[in-house]
């Protein structure tokens, strides 16, 4: 076995680890009485037993993942905005950016030169989301484990991704971030601490919030409305495709293959459980929904960063077309910010903005089918408009007053300020984004178990592949060959 | 699919309204903002009341003997019963081998991830 690097002593990341590893495994000992739990694959259940709570009111605003999500990534801007108010060097100081290099001893001297930065990173992200757990879960005990050891992966992940070795491979800090989590969560059991860090849809929401800041909401409106119409069209072509491949070829329940089909053609898991609820699927079909939504998600983030690559797609129309293919925000996001920025913000204005934002109206539409044209059964629950409004991802406001507040701040400025900024708010903002999505990544690869995602039965597999291969070519056909020279201009 | 590898928890929400039954016309619109009044009405209301309230007594019973987690909240002119415990088809299957029907409750379903599923 190779001697321990003495250098890996030396910057501190060790010490950290090891200390998560003791934790580990006294908490190995201590919690015995969870070993169901820890079972569990998909998910984490909290192990405070609470009863079901009443729904609705005030509450929400705290009670929900979407509403923290934006309250978190408006707190970030503003303390951006007012640090550098006062003069203060503070966010750009703590934004890690590490270096690329052929030789390791520049990635450890950066991080060594940088420990205080590192360890005030840390504390800021975990202050944050701490809050955040403690009012969700109220676990925050394990979420601090859990997330000192997600915090040094991505540090280590990160050096990684910048080793030259790496970008010569298209190895990009996004899929290395997968792929080592996958490693690990497929051959190795996640402890239950590390599983309660794990909150890939909440540090996503976070990061898209923050995206915000650096879409000028005048771009928004006008690219939105371009995305919006492009992935209805998509949209419409997939969701038929599966569900007509699921009732007429498989013969599967209608509540079924409209969940299934909503899953892979509006917005992943967000539209799974939507329209599931809102048709009264079975809990079973929702849960095989959800699966193969996160099966093929995971599978996109290989398949089209390499299809791009591999048809020299240039990053605007790749971003736009990732958005349309992928079925989920984190793993698309994963893909698109392994081509580049660019990527992203396509990625983002046809994935938040053309699709995710119209749920609503996709459960009224089906409110109103499975009503009138299916078994008319639940006589009462007519579709109510109010739906539309309650289905609404509430993260996408975040997104939408972020932007919003830049673009003001950035209209009232003149050519000094807005260097300024350019370098002591916006910069600070997309750093700090790019390390909620590195821990979206890890979370996505250490929280699926891809055999267990796999056990869905092969009728309901096969009607959604037919849906994906409807899919990519019709997105590749709209974002690259028909729309390709407008998606070149959103940079 | 196994039940470990659920990925989703269910929230199933009974509406019991006071003063309105699907399929029938409310004695209200005999009352509310109606110029002359008839004494008729307002019997017509006490006996649609009794009994309504009466098949909600029930009917939250029936729901509580079977499952002891209910989020059980009183509104202005309903009751709300909610629980992330118990499947709705359980809960109509009792529902209906009491002779109750759907026309009696307002149903709505939601899901949501578990916490920290992609």
């Amino acid at each position: 076995m190779a001697e321990f690097p003495n250098y890996l002593v030396r910057i501190r990341v060790v010490p950290l680890l090891s200390l998560s590893l003791k934790y580990w495994s006294y908490q190995n000992k201590c919690d015995k009485g969870l070993e169901k739990e820890r079972d569990k694959p998909l998910g984490y259940v909290s192990t405070v037993k609470k009863s079901t709570a009443p729904s609705g009111g005030w509450s929400d605003l705290w009670k929900q993942e979407d509403y923290w999500a934006m309250w978190l990534g408006l707190t970030i801007v503003l303390l951006a905005i007012a640090f550098w108010s006062i003069g203060n060097n503070f966010m750009n100081w703590i934004v890690l950016k590490i270096p690329n290099y052929s030789d390791y001893r520049t990635a450890i001297s950066y991080i060594s030169s940088h420990k205080s930065a590192i360890l005030a990173l840390y504390l800021f992200f975990l202050i944050l989301f701490s809050i955040a757990v403690k009012v969700l879960t109220g676990e925050v005990q394990r979420y601090l484990v859990g997330f000192t050891f997600l915090f040094s992966m991505s540090i280590l992940v990160s050096m990684w991704g910048s080793w030259d070795v790496m970008k010569r491979y298209n190895f990009e800090t996004p899929l290395l971030a997968l792929v080592v989590g996958l490693v690990i969560s497929n051959f190795l059991k996640i402890p239950y601490w590390l599983s309660t860090a794990l909150q890939t849809q909440f540090y996503v929401k976070t990061g898209i919030v923050l995206m915000g800041a650096s879409l000028p909401f005048t771009l928004i409106v006008q690219a939105g409305s371009t995305a919006f119409a492009q992935a209805t069209i998509i949209s419409l072509a997939t969701f038929l495709t599966i569900y007509w491949t699921g009732t007429r070829v498989f013969a599967l329940d209608k509540r079924f293959a409209a969940t299934l089909a909503a899953g892979g053609s509006i917005c992943g898991v967000s539209a799974s459980i939507a329209i599931g609820g809102t048709v009264k699927a079975e809990k079973q079909h929702v849960s095989i929904a959800i699966s193969l939504v996160i099966l093929w998600s995971i599978v996109m983030i290989f398949i089209l960063p390499l299809s791009i690559k591999a048809l020299n797609i240039l990053p605007g129309p790749a971003g736009a077309w990732i958005g349309t293919a992928e079925f989920a925000d984190a793993p698309g996001m994963a893909a698109a910010a392994a081509i580049n920025e660019q990527a992203i913000k396509t990625f983002t204005l046809m994935k938040v903005v053309g699709r995710d934002m119209f749920i609503g109206i996709w459960c009224f539409i089906m409110a109103l089918t499975s009503i009138t044209r299916w078994d008319k059964r639940y006589t009462g629950t007519n579709p109510n408009a109010l739906d539309i409004w309650i289905r609404f991802p509430k993260f996408v406001l975040g997104f939408i007053v972020a932007s919003i507040i830049i673009t003001i701040l950035a209209a009232s400025a003149n050519g000094v300020t807005s260097k300024a900024i350019d370098n002591n708010i916006l910069n600070p903002i997309s750093e700090l984004r790019n390390w909620t999505f590195i821990f979206t990544f890890l979370s996505i690869g250490l929280s699926s178990r891809l055999k267990e995602l796999a056990s869905v039965g092969w009728k309901p597999f096969a009607a959604f592949t037919a849906g994906v291969l409807i899919n990519i070519p019709l997105g590749y056909l709209l974002s690259v060959v028909i729309m390709g020279n407008y998606w070149i201009t959103i940079k | 699919m196994h039940k470990d590898n659920e990925t989703c928890v269910q929230r199933a929400r009974f509406f019991f309204n006071f003063f309105e039954k699907p399929k029938e016309t409310s004695p209200f619109d005999q009352i509310v903002k109606v110029k002359q009044v008839k004494p008729e009405a307002v019997r017509d209301l006490n006996k649609f009341l009794t009994s309504r309230l009466e098949r909600i007594a029930t009917m939250m019973e029936l729901l509580t003997e079977v499952h002891n987690d209910w989020a059980i909240t009183g509104k202005k002119d309903y009751i709300l019963m909610e629980t992330e415990s118990y499947d709705f088809n359980s809960a109509l299957q009792i529902l209906k081998d009491h002779a109750f029907d759907d026309s009696e409750f307002i149903l709505k379903v939601e899901y949501t991830r578990k916490w920290g599923v992609l």
